[in-house]
């Protein structure tokens, strides 16, 4: 085993360790504690880190971009992370776009959006599934109810197709460029079978951003609902296959879908439990209680300790699966890691809390916002539904081709 | 022999209460404004309506002109009307215990007692606040150390003539926004003692309700609070409470009450959080079926209403025993800090049932116009604040095993 990082790893590491401390961190709490649910938003920090090659960090060589490898796109967003949460998953969220159009794209669609979103630093990308009555139908579609899941509609004319429907909590929505929509082109059959993906740009016709999602949690992160009202797609833009092109995706083995999403939640949290870790033994080390540093007093020492037993633990298991990936691994482990990403997440945030405790009828803002930043966890892909989904992963043989 | 029948007047109470708080208080506390973690106005209206339906005097002994409640009434009443909203039932049980506790339980003259007994009863909007804390609070971080002193800093009361001189800042007094009889502790040179202030006295300011976010902090306590200043604010010297040099308030229950108050408010917060979840289950549609049929939904379910059914059961445990002071002794009870216990549990069943609640909601369980980020919110703080941190359990630890403090403040 060679747990030893490239020097192109550690560069990389470095650039987003620097500009996590020098950019991110100064506007993190100032930013979360703007109300409403765009304003917390900023077009500059896009920016200057898409300067950077943060926004396009997934891009293969052969169309311009750095083609990192998984484990460098882990340790990056744990460094942004550790600065802010919502922020890192403002830049993550594009490379998981870029996997796919890498994997499950046209030459044609990879010319037609990959050279735009490298070419502008605010072109931001997302993916719409998710609908009102669609959640975990979508990712865990039920045998038996074919009809389960996403409604949005999708009809062929002639070289186009016609989209009908709405998505809801769409990442990127109110800031994105492109998305990656799942509509049914067969509604008669579940959307393993029915399904297709499509790619709209935010100006086609029909297309528009509907109510913008206001969170308790990663508050710079935009979410949105998306309207499509006789939207016109062209043919040319259907991902991958008619009917089936939509569902690889969610098999994590073409695309970015699982195999990056699981890996970016997971490593993003390891970045929140850094930042826990530091406050909580920064803070320990320079109160007292009853005539004592906090840190002497035993029940501070034991949570210290789960607190940084369980951030290495993930850190670990992160890196191992991000190289997994790398090897062209698939197994179970990705959404195993997420599961517990989830847990590690909430738990080290909380004892973090636990040490701070509350400063008379003041809480320190940072380490209230690290629990609201923990709480979407399992509202996005570490819910129980995801726990239920591990196991039909392990019930499939090893697909290795290591 | 054990009854755990409610009487009739308690049940009535609570439906009573149970029906305002659905009714009156929810439909207001719930609007999306209302769920902005960063503005949460205080629901003055609400409260007076709550006054009017008698819940100011429900502690205060029918002597006085009260509905002579025991503390079990207080807790499943206070229980209900946290419901609605944790903010409204904390401010009322607030005014509801200091109306037993400084009209019944401390020395009041008869002057004093007629004299702000009248004003309390005609004045539904009349609310009180009491600046002194609890000097055991931070008690667990000296386990197993008897060397522990009360170095609360008071503000200071000098004799002139006939009156009193207060000088001197608090911080954060509970209440304060409301109140219109301030029960204050100062330091008379003689040591801690009670001054009754009433809100217009000159020299005495409450500042607006504290912002929800100052520099590197966020407000983290429930009901309402404000800083309270002291500038040669002069009292007559008749409106001592008890004794020169002596807190009454120390000598009574009165923290022990204000504890478990807390905690059936707590648990208040934890059944709606639950009712909100089971409601949903029954129409939320995935995998087939209403989720409420699902084995994991069930297994959530019955997680939420086994903690919240022994939580209930400990704090009503506690209450009785507040009212039964002969329990220990006899050996029908432990000899424990039950209060402690109670709030403990409570506290951190009802975190653990918030976040089970967000997580059935998806993500509506994480956006600002829905309650259960509220109620997460909410269940932060008396978990992480109001009373307890992680050190608090300590206390029950040094009854559990003898230790008695030779020096206890």
């Amino acid at each position: 085993m060679d747990f030893s990082l490239s020097d192109e790893q550690k560069a990389w590491q470095r650039k987003a360790r620097e500009f996590s401390e020098n950019e991110i961190r100064p506007l993190s709490v100032a930013r979360d504690q703007i109300e409403g649910p765009f304003d917390p938003w900023h077009w500059d920090l896009i920016e200057k880190g898409s300067k950077l090659g943060l926004r396009t960090m997934a891009v293969p060589k052969a169309y311009g971009g750095p083609e990192t490898d998984f484990v460098t796109q882990s340790l990056v967003m744990m460094e942004l992370a550790k600065g802010d949460s919502a922020m890192s998953k403002a830049f993550s969220q594009n490379w998981k776009w870029s996997h796919l159009i890498a994997h499950a794209c046209t030459e044609d669609q990879k010319e037609r959006f990959l050279k735009p979103f490298l070419a502008d630093h605010r072109y931001l990308m997302g993916r719409g599934i998710t609908e009102p009555n669609a959640g975990s139908d979508n990712r865990l579609p039920p045998k038996e109810d074919p009809k389960a899941g996403f409604k949005l509609r999708a009809e062929r004319d002639g070289d186009d197709w016609i989209l009908n429907g709405e998505k809801c909590f769409i990442a990127n929505g109110s800031v994105g460029s492109l998305f990656f929509v799942d509509a049914r082109t067969d509604p008669s059959v579940n959307i393993s079978q029915g399904g297709t993906l499509f790619l709209v740009p935010k100006e086609t016709p029909g297309f528009r951003v509907g109510k913008l999602f206001n969170k308790s949690g990663w508050r710079f992160y935009q979410n949105a609902e998306l309207f499509f009202e006789n939207a016109r797609v062209p043919h040319a833009n259907v991902v991958g296959e008619v009917a089936g092109g939509s569902t690889k995706t969610g098999d994590g083995d073409v695309t970015g879908g699982d195999l990056f999403g699981d890996l970016e939640l997971a490593s993003n949290a390891v970045g929140v439990c850094d930042d826990a870790c530091g406050l909580a033994m920064s803070y320990a080390c320079s109160q007292n209680k009853a005539g004592k540093p906090l840190i002497d007093h035993q029940i501070v020492q034991v949570r210290l300790g789960e607190m940084h037993m369980l951030t290495e633990a993930l850190r670990s298991f992160t890196l191992r699966v991000a190289w997994e990936h790398d090897q062209g691994h698939r197994s179970a482990s990705g959404v195993l890691m997420v599961n517990f990403s989830s847990d590690v997440i909430l738990r080290v945030t909380k004892l973090n809390m636990e040490i701070h405790g509350a400063e008379g009828c003041f809480m320190n803002a940072r380490v209230e916002k690290l629990v609201r930043d923990a709480e979407i966890w399992p509202h996005l892909a570490a819910d129980t539904v995801l726990r239920m989904k591990a196991v039909s992963k392990l019930k499939r043989p090893d697909t290795s081709n290591a | 022999m054990v009854d755990l029948h409610l009487s009739p007047e308690q049940i009535e109470f609570r439906e009573m209460v149970r029906n305002f708080a659905a009714n009156e208080i929810r439909p207001i506390a719930l609007k999306p404004e209302r769920l902005e973690a960063f503005a949460k106005p205080f629901l003055e209206d609400l409260l007076s309506e709550a006054s009017a339906l008698g819940l100011r005097t429900l502690m205060l002994s029918e002597d006085a002109g009260g509905v002579g409640g025991d503390m079990l009434s207080a807790c499943i009443v206070l229980e209900e009307l946290a419901t609605g909203d944790v903010d409204i039932s904390v401010a009322m049980g607030r005014t509801m215990l200091l109306a037993h506790e400084l009209f019944d339980v401390v020395q009041m003259s008869d002057g004093q007692r007629k004299k702000f007994l009248d004003a309390f009863h005609n004045d539904q909007t009349f609310h009180l606040a009491y600046t002194g804390g609890d000097p055991n609070a931070a008690l667990g971080w000296h386990y197993h150390d008897g060397a522990v002193s009360d170095d609360a800093v008071l503000p200071s009361a000098n004799a002139d003539g006939d009156d009193y001189v207060i000088d001197g800042t608090i911080e954060h007094v509970a209440n304060a926004p409301i109140a219109k009889l301030f029960a204050v502790e100062v330091n008379t040179g003689s040591g801690a003692s009670v001054l009754l202030v009433p809100r217009d006295t000159d020299g005495l300011s409450v500042s607006e309700p504290s912002d929800v976010v100052r520099g590197e902090f966020v407000r983290w306590h429930h009901g309402t609070a404000a800083k309270v200043e002291f500038k040669s604010c002069r009292v007559p010297k008749e409106n001592l409470l008890g004794v020169d040099g002596k807190n009454s308030v120390h000598s009574s229950d009165y923290f022990v009450r204000d504890r478990l108050q807390r905690a059936a408010i707590n648990l208040g917060l934890g059944q709606v959080a639950f009712e909100t979840t089971v409601d949903y289950a029954h129409i939320r549609h995935q995998g087939a079926k209403n989720i409420v049929e699902h084995e994991n939904i069930g297994a959530k379910i019955a997680d939420m209403a086994s903690k919240l059914e022994l939580a209930r059961t400990m704090i009503w445990k506690a209450a009785w025993a507040i009212e039964n002071p002969d329990a220990v002794g006899q050996g029908s009870l432990s000899n424990l800090p039950l209060d402690i216990v109670a709030s403990t549990y409570t506290a951190q069943s009802v975190l653990e049932i918030s976040e089970i609640a967000t997580e059935c909601f998806g993500a509506m369980g994480v956006m600002r116009d829905m309650p259960l980020h509220q109620f997460v919110h909410d269940s932060l703080v008396f978990a992480h604040g109001d009373g307890h941190d992680i050190a608090t359990v300590l206390r029950i630890a040094e009854s559990a095993v003898g230790y008695s403090r030779a020096f206890a403040a």
